[in-house]
């Protein structure tokens, strides 16, 4: 197989797999993105409960700091979808005031948490635990003013898992896919190149030829046939004017 | 000799076939998906409609253990409105009683919905209160439908239906973005098949057709090349070999006679006088010997500064569409200056020191040689491409792209005298179309996909793949000959001279060229595309990608426009009424957002201000030579030339801060529609300056 035909192949494989590879990528993130954001949103389901609950009890008046139901309800809610593991309440400074395992009561939350908190344009906010993700809501009273955040801290396995396999069968589809262009494009290329090989084999026909005195090749109707008259023609010219010089030296004897 | 576009007709025939090879291929994944998704998809979005189910017949309950009676609930609808405005995937939701009649409802009733409702199989499993909930395909929806038993038993039934369609919805995005890769991988496909096999391929044959006319002139001198070890270098071989040969016999002609003459009597003189006759003869009409060692100008080596060129741009341009956006999270307080300023102040930084250090970085890299310039500069720029990624916030984050800045700059100007090195006054204008076409189809490319990147590895990844790009150029600039070479007419280039700055900015020819043509030009440019329609994208809720997909019509427009209007205005020799069309063309854009902000509209605006520049700008800077010829007599044409790129890269750099200053004052549209007035003005003055008797009488001097 000629080097052009060999190179030219490469292009088409190379290219092929950028898109390929390009087009699986973007699915699997998408897929990603997309169950990530139906899970987060699922579990703020739950958080919104827990949040309407906070806030009617500080409509009537009690403290932040004073809500004794709401362990018990938060225990409740996380209940109620296994996908959650805990449920933290901690105020501006990330000490955790109520949390759905004992252990973490007082603790600080991590900065990164308060940080997204802080930041978020609306008042649900995310951030990541050990083998966990958290969807978090800010908790605001009547006045609009932030008082605590909710933190619910749900299996990053699930998710990992279902983007996992997603990613797989993705990239069975796509390796499938590369596959039958790397059977196909080579064929496909060679019937379009065929007609360029065919000129460039005249052309090299031509130059083996060149310094033949008995007949040269025809010419095919190749793109290179008047380039390949004129050459001949030059080296024709050439050979004759030496011929003669020879001639010439040869009849002086 | 061989047809102009012989090889091109060849490539646009292979990259068809890559083509719909890629199509195919890209269908094929995008159908499988589509499949992972529903599979996958729908069973989680049915879970989280029970979820939402269960929070609300949570408040039913609570309602109707108040005594509220069941079929009098009040705010069921507003209740259902909530839930779908946070759940665009739910298309309708409604509760029936244990009969199955619709008491309340809120949506698009999928057809068949009553039917299902009154189901008895429904209607006998919603009576257990342990039963969660329940799916059925109703119409084009899945209906999640589950029970609302009360104390005193059951009361009903909820149902939420999913659109079935969602899951395309979801998908269109990604669809979008497969068109991007598809018109990127036909950029990308002709760029590589000139990277592996066309350079090679068009500078052998280039060099085959340039031996045919020396011969066909009778210059049969032998020239010491190495050549490749494919198809054409074979037919180069046997060429050299053809003429190797005609040289062996010519000196042997030549020694032969000579050692007859040498010591011949006179007859014998005479005898020979008429082979010296058609020696001397052949001496005349053609050249033998070696090929004087002359400027190597072979285009393979001219050819191999695209590769390396396209990688580098690329590496900047993949940053386009999401730099500001990731410049908004990096955001620090700088007092006194509002926080739309300080977004633009990295870009605007860019700009400065591109334009600043252009002029006198050419000097430079004709010192230290092109290609060690350009491996330092690509070298700083990755530095500054992977400091950029890792920045802590904007006042680091300033000093790494400035670091990009620097190395951009040195490249790109290494490799514009690298192409100047390599050619002369017949293929200057080759060469530059090679330097321009790598870095138009970095535009194509790099936006889009750094969106799409930015969008799914985050900003820091997507700088990590410009500093890669970045470093694999440092790969392709090391295959860069080594030694440098340079044409006769070749002159050292300098920097402009502060008295040449001032002596031109007061000159009114020249300032109507550049304050009212070009500097305008480039402010719309990157006030435009590189700062206001990724801020303003984002801020209206899309993503960088789409940003990207809109700077990509902007380069796509420029790539097909500006060949043909360089064309048509070379050829009409009004190239002022070109840039007059063009600069008002780009005026009128911004002002479309006076009807609406929709994205349509904005896709509109970028694509006129792409139509405008691209009518424009191949015609600017071709007047400057035409009007100001008196100029370039007196300061020289490097002078006038240098003073106008860096008037013109000064506007560069004003683009962001005056879209920034605006944006300021009058938000997004303001900016857009005052920065586009502003222009037009522009626009309107110089063909109103251009219409004059002294301007024309200058083109007709032409």
């Amino acid at each position: 197989m000629g080097t052009i035909r060999v190179r030219f192949i490469t292009v088409a494989l190379v290219v092929s797999f950028f898109a390929i590879g390009m087009a699986a990528f973007l699915n699997y993130f998408k897929y990603k993105s997309t169950i990530g954001g139906i899970v987060k949103s699922r579990v703020l389901v739950v958080g919104r409960s827990i949040e309407n609950s906070v806030q009617a009890s500080l409509a009537l008046g009690l403290q932040f700091t004073e809500l004794a139901t709401l362990p018990s309800q938060m225990r409740r809610e996380m209940s109620s979808d296994r996908l959650i593991r805990g449920i933290d309440v901690f105020d501006d400074t990330g000490r955790i005031l109520y949390s759905t395992e004992a252990a973490r009561l007082g603790q600080h939350v991590e900065r990164a948490w308060t940080e997204a908190a802080a930041s978020a344009k609306s008042t649900e906010w995310t951030g990541q635990a050990p083998g966990a993700y958290v969807a978090g809501i800010s908790l605001k009273n009547n006045f609009d003013l932030t008082v605590g955040y909710l933190a619910l801290r749900y299996s990053r396995g699930y998710v990992d898992r279902a983007a996992a396999a997603a990613a797989r069968q993705i990239t069975i589809a796509a390796l499938g896919a590369f596959a039958g262009i790397a059977l196909v494009a080579p064929l496909a290329l060679i019937v379009v190149i065929r007609r360029f090989e065919r000129d460039l084999q005249t052309l090299e026909n031509a130059a083996v030829h060149l310094e033949d005195r008995a007949a040269q090749p025809p010419l095919t109707g190749s793109a290179f046939d008047t380039i390949i008259g004129h050459l001949r023609a030059s080296l024709r010219d050439a050979n004759a004017a030496l011929d003669d010089v020879r001639a010439k030296l040869d009849s002086a004897g | 000799m061989l047809e102009k576009n012989y090889l091109w007709r060849v490539y646009w025939q292979l990259a068809g076939v890559i083509m719909v090879c890629v199509v195919i291929a890209l269908a094929v994944v995008s159908y499988f998906s589509h499949r992972v998704f529903d599979q996958e998809l729908v069973p989680e979005t049915e879970q989280k409609a029970a979820t939402e189910g269960a929070s609300l017949r949570a408040l039913v309950l609570k309602a109707t253990s108040y005594g509220i009676p069941f079929d009098d609930l009040y705010g069921v609808d507003k209740t259902f409105e909530e839930m779908f405005s946070e759940n665009p995937e739910f298309s309708y939701a409604g509760i029936t009683n244990t009969e199955g009649t619709l008491l309340y409802h809120y949506g698009r009733e999928p057809q068949g919905a009553l039917v299902h409702f009154h189901s008895p199989a429904l209607l006998a499993a919603m009576r257990d209160a342990t039963v969660p909930w329940e799916v059925a395909l109703v119409g084009s929806q899945y209906m999640v439908s589950m029970p609302i038993v009360g104390v005193s038993g059951p009361l009903g039934v909820l149902h939420i239906g999913i659109d079935s369609v969602f899951v395309d919805r979801v998908l269109l995005e990604v669809l979008l973005d497969v068109l991007v890769v598809l018109v990127v991988s036909l950029f990308f496909t002709l760029e590589l098949l000139n990277f592996m096999a066309g350079a090679r391929l068009a500078s052998g044959l280039g060099e085959f057709g340039q031996q045919v006319d020396r011969m066909r002139s009778g210059d049969f001198t032998a020239r010491a090349r190495v050549r490749a070890h494919d198809e054409i270098g074979r037919l180069l071989r046997r060429i050299d070999a053809a003429v190797d040969h005609l040289n062996v016999r010519y000196e042997f002609l030549a020694g032969e006679l000579q050692d007859k003459l040498r010591g011949a009597s006179a007859a014998r003189r005479e005898a020979l006088r008429p082979a010296a006759a058609a020696l001397e003869a052949v001496g005349k009409r053609f050249q033998f010997g070696s090929s004087p060692k002359g400027v190597d100008l072979d285009e393979m080596n001219l050819n191999r500064i695209r590769a390396p060129l396209f990688a580098f741009i690329i590496a900047e341009e993949l940053t386009r569409s999401y730099l500001p956006s990731y410049v908004n999270d990096l955001l620090v307080t700088v007092p006194g200056i509002s926080p739309q300023v300080v977004i633009g102040l990295p870009i605007m930084l860019f700009m400065l020191i591109v334009a600043l250090g252009q002029p006198y970085l050419g000097s430079w890299s004709e010192r230290v040689g092109r290609r060690k310039a350009m491996l330092i500069g690509a070298g700083t720029a990755t530095v500054g491409f992977v400091a950029t990624a890792l920045a802590y916030n904007l006042i680091d984050l300033l000093l790494w792209r400035s670091l990009c800045a620097l190395g951009y700059a040195m490249v790109f100007v290494a490799a514009q005298g690298y192409v100047l090195d390599r050619t002369g006054q017949a293929n200057r204008a080759q060469g530059f179309a090679l330097f321009i076409g790598a870095i138009m189809v970095a535009t194509v490319c790099g936006p889009s996909i750094g969106g799409i990147l930015a969008d799914n590895l985050g900003f820091r990844a997507a700088f990590g793949v410009s500093a890669a790009m970045s470093f694999l150029s440092i790969l392709a600039i090391l295959r860069l000959p080594a030694t440098d070479v340079r044409t006769p007419e070749a002159r050292p280039s300098r920097g402009p001279r502060m008295r040449e700055v001032m002596a031109l900015v007061v000159n009114r020819r020249f300032m109507t060229l550049t304050g009212l043509a070009a500097m305008p030009a480039k402010i719309i440019l990157t006030g435009v595309c590189f700062y206001l329609v990724p801020l303003y994208i984002v801020s209206l809720g899309n993503t960088s990608s789409m940003a990207g997909r809109m700077l990509m019509v902007y380069a796509v427009m420029m790539v097909l426009i500006v060949p043909l209007s360089a064309r048509l205005s070379d050829a009409s020799l009004r190239r002022d009424r070109y840039v007059s069309v063009g600069l008002i063309i780009s005026g009128l854009s911004g002002l479309l957002l006076l009807l609406s902000d929709s994205i349509l509209v904005l896709f509109g605006v970028v694509f006129l201000l792409g139509l405008g520049q691209a009518l424009s700008i191949a015609a600017q800077s071709a007047l400057v030579a035409e009007h100001c010829q008196e100029e370039i007599r007196v300061y020289g044409h490097d002078a006038v030339y240098g003073v106008y790129r860096l008037l013109e890269r000064l506007g560069n750099a004003l683009g962001p801060l005056l879209a920034s200053l605006l944006v300021v004052f009058w938000g997004y549209q303001g900016a857009f529609v005052s920065l586009s007035a502003l222009v037009l003005f522009c626009g309107i003055a110089f063909t109103v300056a251009t219409r004059g008797e002294r301007w024309q009488g200058v083109t007709a001097l032409r």
